[in-house]
């Protein structure tokens, strides 16, 4: 089974001004973070304060103003992939956002092991070995 | 368990890259015994053997005697933790979608 939690919400904004909100580390710490750093384009690092806690991870992609995709987690903690998605609603934006734990199917297959694993132990890891699982 | 704890001991048994490789053996069979494994690797038996301890102790692989033979499968992961997860992440995400919305109406 594929394991990710998902939730979605239209908020009255258009999909241009959602982005912003989504990627401006200054408004990210209006709603999401205490403090964000982050270098917006594929492979770019990033790197949160969620709740007391540091959280490093990347970007996978990024296709303003529709499709942003990242991967975070706790240091030295699985990291999980969050893809979240824009759709123009009328005046508003429908936001879906689903999280998903793509390293955890490894365990219950047992597959693609070595290649992203390859590079080293490190979780996180780096945009080339993402193709072999996603 | 607590899932972070999991995942910090998985992580733990997937550092060393012949429990991986290992790993990859026994997904790519569906199961295996620590001969057949020791047969396609560079190391001994007894180290396959050893390797496997560490992938149980991690909870990835789980072990089934027949006969004279003990074979090895992956784990899928247990749902219990599964179910959790997915709750707290997709509570999370409600939490901060709403607090965007918030965000959004005042800008």
């Amino acid at each position: 089974m594929s394991e990710e939690a998902s939730s979605e919400l239209t908020v009255p904004a258009s999909p241009e001004e959602t982005w912003e909100a989504l990627t401006d580390p200054e408004q990210l710490t209006e709603w999401l973070v205490e403090d964000a750093e982050l270098d917006l384009r594929p492979g770019g690092d990033l790197a949160f304060r969620v709740d007391g806690e540091e959280r490093g991870g990347f970007i996978e992609e990024v296709e303003a103003p529709r499709r942003l995709v990242f991967w975070w987690g706790p240091d030295g903690d699985e990291p999980t992939r969050v893809e979240i998605e824009l759709e123009p609603d009328g005046d508003d934006t429908r936001v879906r956002v689903v999280e998903s734990r793509p390293l955890r199917v490894l365990d219950a297959r047992g597959v693609e092991v070595e290649s992203w694993l390859s590079g080293g132990s490190s979780p996180h890891m780096r945009a080339p070995e993402l193709s072999a699982i996603c | 368990m607590p899932a972070a704890a999991r995942a910090d001991e998985v992580f733990t048994a997937l550092s060393d890259p012949t429990r991986r490789a290992v790993l990859e053996l026994i997904g790519g069979r569906g199961e295996a015994t620590a001969s057949q494994l020791a047969r396609e690797l560079p190391v001994s038996r007894q180290a396959v053997r050893k390797h496997l301890s560490s992938l149980a102790a991690a909870g990835l692989v789980t072990d089934r005697r027949e006969g004279r033979e003990v074979r090895y499968r992956i784990t899928p992961a247990p749902m219990s933790e599964a179910m959790t997860w997915m709750a707290t992440v997709g509570g999370g995400w409600d939490a901060r979608l709403a607090a965007l919305r918030r965000h959004l109406s005042r800008a």
